[in-house]
């Protein structure tokens, strides 16, 4: 007897099983959503955030550029909160990109993409920082930033509501079978070792760059490829619309402004394992330099951070690789394909169109469940609760003094000065039992994610895990620990300038000050160590 | 220019970073007056710097408590990084100032040379005023200016008509131009007539080329386009200086705003060169005496005082020359009081929902102050004077009044 039951259990916590959770939920389908990190932890929280129009697809991959336009419309209905109405610039600044434009007018026209072209002049009217190099300029208003941890936490949280429950740091390493159909599977707690089996009716393998290793346990291929990109994190917006260059993409020809950032990308690169992202020097000064041939200001913003996603790109069997495979999207019924019933894989696809792939996969297996009840997820918005996940842009507003003469309040305490967040933003997450680390606390509330990365914040969430969850100091302490040392792996690719001077007072303020590596060294090794999580940032 | 000859105090400064060199060592916070003393303030770092990296976006103006920033620029002296911390915050007030539109308060503080000349003008009548509980009343309900605070008392015969009719001293080895600002040409015509007896005892040829308010009053009073005005007249006049005239000020935060704020702060055309050759009177005078031309016949000024750094002093980047110099007196008894802001920062400390505060901002320096218990309290800084002796009840001069004693012109 499995230790749980439930009707369907989702494998992975990006933007796919999320709306997956979701999508099963609304249709009155109970569910179970498995991650063996955090959610947003892999794949979705390591996107550049670009919302897309399509104008990057719709000259090579004119299928995912009509599926992008579509999708990005609807989430602009339903995901109001998550995504930020910047537009876009398409810009060309050679010779070749100024041959791609009949092409990419071409492609917007069959993708049916608004696209508008203006002057260098009134360009630049609207965008004080595009570059010198800028010879001509393409408006796409449908471009944008979506955040990707708001949209998985926000799908996450819909689905909860309707009763789906999401266990984080929970890694399937087996099924449950009887004969061909699956009955369970089982899970083991990546960070105390706790086994438990969950029964249920149909599995959906949704973990993207990771599908293969899911199918593995099941003796059935599914061949992903994993492409790696690099981003560059630059400390403000630096734009006011994402900027793209108008050619065959390719490498650092993407500045997205998100929220507080702006966030350059990227790079397509084989990798031979999901979890194996090194970050090259000469691939940062790429971004770096290539940025700067579009926008002002690029090059002497101040880099935070780099990091790698990667891309779950599913390979259909062309001879296509890295940019030139397709970014569409397939459905694996693996009880037609390798009779293995109630087992379903959804690989390939993006952040901007996790929507259609839930849908299109939920349907598979509600049809073999025998449930007709049609998707809503089209119409229903994730916000269907008013004090939905809050919105970093709307913060600064929101943080108004009082009148000193209108009695003295003493001012509400920040916990992360960088990214305006309260303790109110705070708070809840700590009561969430599928937040287990700092680092969690961070892709929820953006703490730790401005210029100081986590320098200040960081002692103050310690201080929360003693106030909250009543930890003892030395595990709190540890904790403070983990969270400096994942901000260091970013930081440390971008050691120049402002940044290093940044280090400096990290180190000064935690090493110097409070002696942690001290601290840390008398402390008697944990009882389970946490293990390498791989989906970690 | 005097520079070429003994070098400046200050030619170390490094160029004001970008905002992105903030490293939130939170070093601003720890010496902000009035992050300090309330707890309704978010303090430089937050206002400044962390803010700012949200005023490019189109929904969220960080506006709010700006107002309180009393612009003592203490932050952007201690900055590590030397982040332009004030700028941020007074571009933002202005801002917001110019989108909501300015109070009437705004409007007259940021005209004080305007009041300053009508209340010399009728002086007796506005002086009597100024006292008058019912007149304070109303000004408190209209003009939001607090009853309790002491105003400065205007005189009729401003510094500017004085000068021009003295005999006029040419035959000199140097010639300055004395930036006198408002306050000497309206209130206090004594420190004026004392800088020109000291520089002229020294052998120094004084000019006064006609002049405009500075701007500050302007500047913090969320009216940079008024104070741009000024300081480009300003600007303008100073330019047709010969190129051998040096510019005294004798005001800490006139001179200031000469020296760097016309250039940084207004970005005002032709500040650079105009700034280069401005100098604090006291700075002034002890570069003289480094170069072996201050003249130490000094009689004996027998007397106890507390010198207090006004904050824009501070902010010049030329340690305390006024300490140095007055200790050349035979008899001065001289020790600074390090008790931090004096809480008016100019009209700050003025407004009726402010004036509590910078009572309080003040506080640690009136205690210190009235333990002290000396003849007088010595501030480059004439609001600083002000509140020293509106606040602790103590006497308190320019530390020029106690060098021109020691040369016999008190």
């Amino acid at each position: 007897m499995p230790d749980t039951t439930t009707g369907v259990v989702v494998i992975g916590g990006g933007s796919t099983g999320a709306g997956v959770l979701r999508d099963l939920s609304m249709r009155g389908i109970e569910a179970v959503l498995v991650e063996k990190g955090d959610l947003a932890s892999g794949t979705t929280g390591r996107s550049h955030g670009l919302l897309h129009s399509g104008g990057r697809y719709c000259v090579n991959d004119l299928a995912a550029a009509i599926e992008c336009v579509e999708e990005g419309r609807i989430l602009r209905r339903i995901a109001r909160t998550t995504i930020e109405d910047t537009g876009g610039y398409f810009v060309s600044v050679s010779e070749e990109d100024l041959a791609w434009e009949p092409r990419f007018v071409e492609g917007c026209a069959k993708a049916g993409i608004t696209c508008e072209r203006i002057s260098v002049e009134e360009a630049r009217r609207r965008e004080p920082a595009l570059s010198q190099h800028v010879r001509t300029v393409f408006w796409i208003p449908e471009d944008g930033h979506l955040d990707p941890f708001y949209l998985v936490m926000g799908n996450v949280e819909s689905a909860r509501r309707r009763g789906a429950q999401a266990r984080t740091y929970t890694e399937v390493t087996g099924f449950i079978r009887d004969g061909n159909q699956l009955t369970g599977v089982l899970t083991r707690d990546t960070m105390t070792g706790e086994e438990t089996s969950i029964g249920c009716k149909a599995v959906i393998n949704a973990t993207g760059a990771w599908a293969g290793f899911v199918a593995r346990l099941l003796d059935v291929e599914v061949k992903v490829v994993p492409v790696k990109g690099v981003m560059v994190v630059l400390s403000h917006r630096v734009a006011h619309a994402t900027i793209n260059r108008c050619h065959k993409p390719g490498d650092g020809d993407i500045i997205v402004p998100a929220l507080s950032v702006a966030i350059l990308g990227t790079t397509a690169v084989k990798v031979p394992h999901p979890e194996v992202l090194p970050i090259e020097w000469d691939e940062v000064r790429h971004m770096i330099e290539e940025g700067s041939l579009m926008a002002d200001g690029v090059s002497t913003a101040r880099a935070m951070r780099a990091y790698a996603g990667v891309r779950p790109l599913y390979d259909l069997g062309a001879e296509a690789e890295g940019r030139e495979m397709s970014r569409n999207f397939a459905v694996i019924d693996h009880e037609q394909r390798d009779g293995i019933a109630g087992f379903t894989s959804i690989v390939g696809g993006k952040v901007t169109t996790y929507r259609l792939m839930a849908e299109r996969v939920t349907d598979l297996v509600a049809r073999r469940l025998g449930v007709t009840t049609p998707c809503t997820t089209a119409e229903v918005p994730l916000n269907d609760r008013d004090d939905e996940l809050d919105q970093l842009r709307h913060r600064p507003a929101q943080l108004g003094v009082p009148k000193p003469h209108g009695g003295e309040r003493p001012l509400q305490p920040l916990v992360c000065e960088c990214e305006l967040v309260r303790p109110q933003d705070v708070t809840p997450w700590f009561e969430d039992a599928a937040v287990r680390t700092l680092e969690d606390i961070r892709r929820r509330t953006r703490t730790g994610m401005g210029p100081c990365q986590a320098a200040i914040c960081s002692y103050r969430l310690a201080g929360r895990l003693v106030t909250d969850r009543h930890q003892d100091g030395p595990t709190a302490t540890r904790a403070m620990a983990e969270l400096l040392e994942t901000r260091w792996r970013g930081v440390r690719h971008v050691f120049w300038g402002s940044q290093l001077r940044q280090a400096q007072v990290t180190t000064g303020l935690h090493l110097e000050l409070f002696n942690l590596d001290r601290q840390l060294m008398l402390q008697a090794e944990p009882a389970a160590a946490p293990e390498a999580v791989g989906a970690r940032q | 220019m005097i520079t070429d000859e003994v070098g400046t105090f200050s030619d170390t400064v490094e160029e004001a970073a970008p905002v992105e060199a903030c490293t939130k060592c939170t070093a601003c916070n720890t010496v902000c007056p009035v992050a300090r003393s309330t707890e309704i303030f978010r303090g430089p770092k937050f206002l400044g710097p962390e803010s700012e990296r949200y005023r490019s976006q189109p929904e969220a103006a960080v506006t709010a408590g700006l107002d309180l920033c009393s612009g003592c620029k203490l932050c952007e002296v201690t900055c590590p990084s030397q982040v332009s911390i004030q700028e941020y915050i007074r571009r933002a007030q202005n801002k917001g100032a110019a989108e909501k539109g300015r109070t009437l308060r705004d409007w007259v503080l940021g005209h004080t040379r305007l009041l300053s000349r009508f209340g010399s003008m009728t002086a007796p009548l506005a002086n009597l005023g100024n006292r008058n509980p019912l007149v304070r009343w109303a000004m408190e309900r209209v003009l939001g200016i607090h009853h309790k605070r002491p105003l400065p008392r205007y005189q009729w015969l401003t510094f500017e008509r004085w000068f021009t009719r003295r005999p006029h001293n040419k035959t000199a080895r140097r010639t300055v131009a004395y930036f006198y600002g408002c306050w000497v040409n309206y209130n206090e015509r004594r420190l004026g007539e004392q800088v020109v007896a000291i520089l002229e005892r020294n052998g120094i040829e004084v000019i006064v080329p006609k002049q405009q308010c500075c701007g500050i009053p302007a500047v913090v009073n969320a009216n940079m386009d008024l104070a741009r005005k000024y300081g480009g007249e300003n600007v303008r006049r100073l330019s047709g200086l010969p190129a051998d005239v040096d510019i005294i000020a004798s005001s800490t935060s006139c001179g200031l705003m000469l020296k760097h704020d016309y250039a940084h702060l207004l970005d005002i055309p032709g500040a650079e060169q105009v700034g280069a050759r401005v100098y604090d009177i006291c700075e002034y005078l002890w570069m003289l005496h480094e170069a072996g031309e201050l003249n130490l016949d000094f009689q004996p000024v027998s007397t106890r005082l507390l010198y207090h750094a006004p904050c824009h002093l501070k902010s010049h980047g030329i340690g305390y020359p006024a300490m140095r110099l007055l200790r050349l007196i035979p008899g001065v008894q001289l020790e600074e009081v390090d008790e931090g802001c004096c809480g008016i920062s100019g009209t700050f400390g003025v407004k009726v929902e402010k004036y509590d505060l910078s009572m309080k901002i003040g506080s640690r320096l009136f205690a210190a102050v009235k333990a002290a218990g000396t003849d007088a309290v010595l501030a480059d800084c004439e609001t600083c004077r002000m509140q020293v002796e509106h606040g602790a009840g103590a006497h308190s001069a320019h530390p020029i009044d106690i060098l021109a004693r020691a040369y016999g012109h008190g």
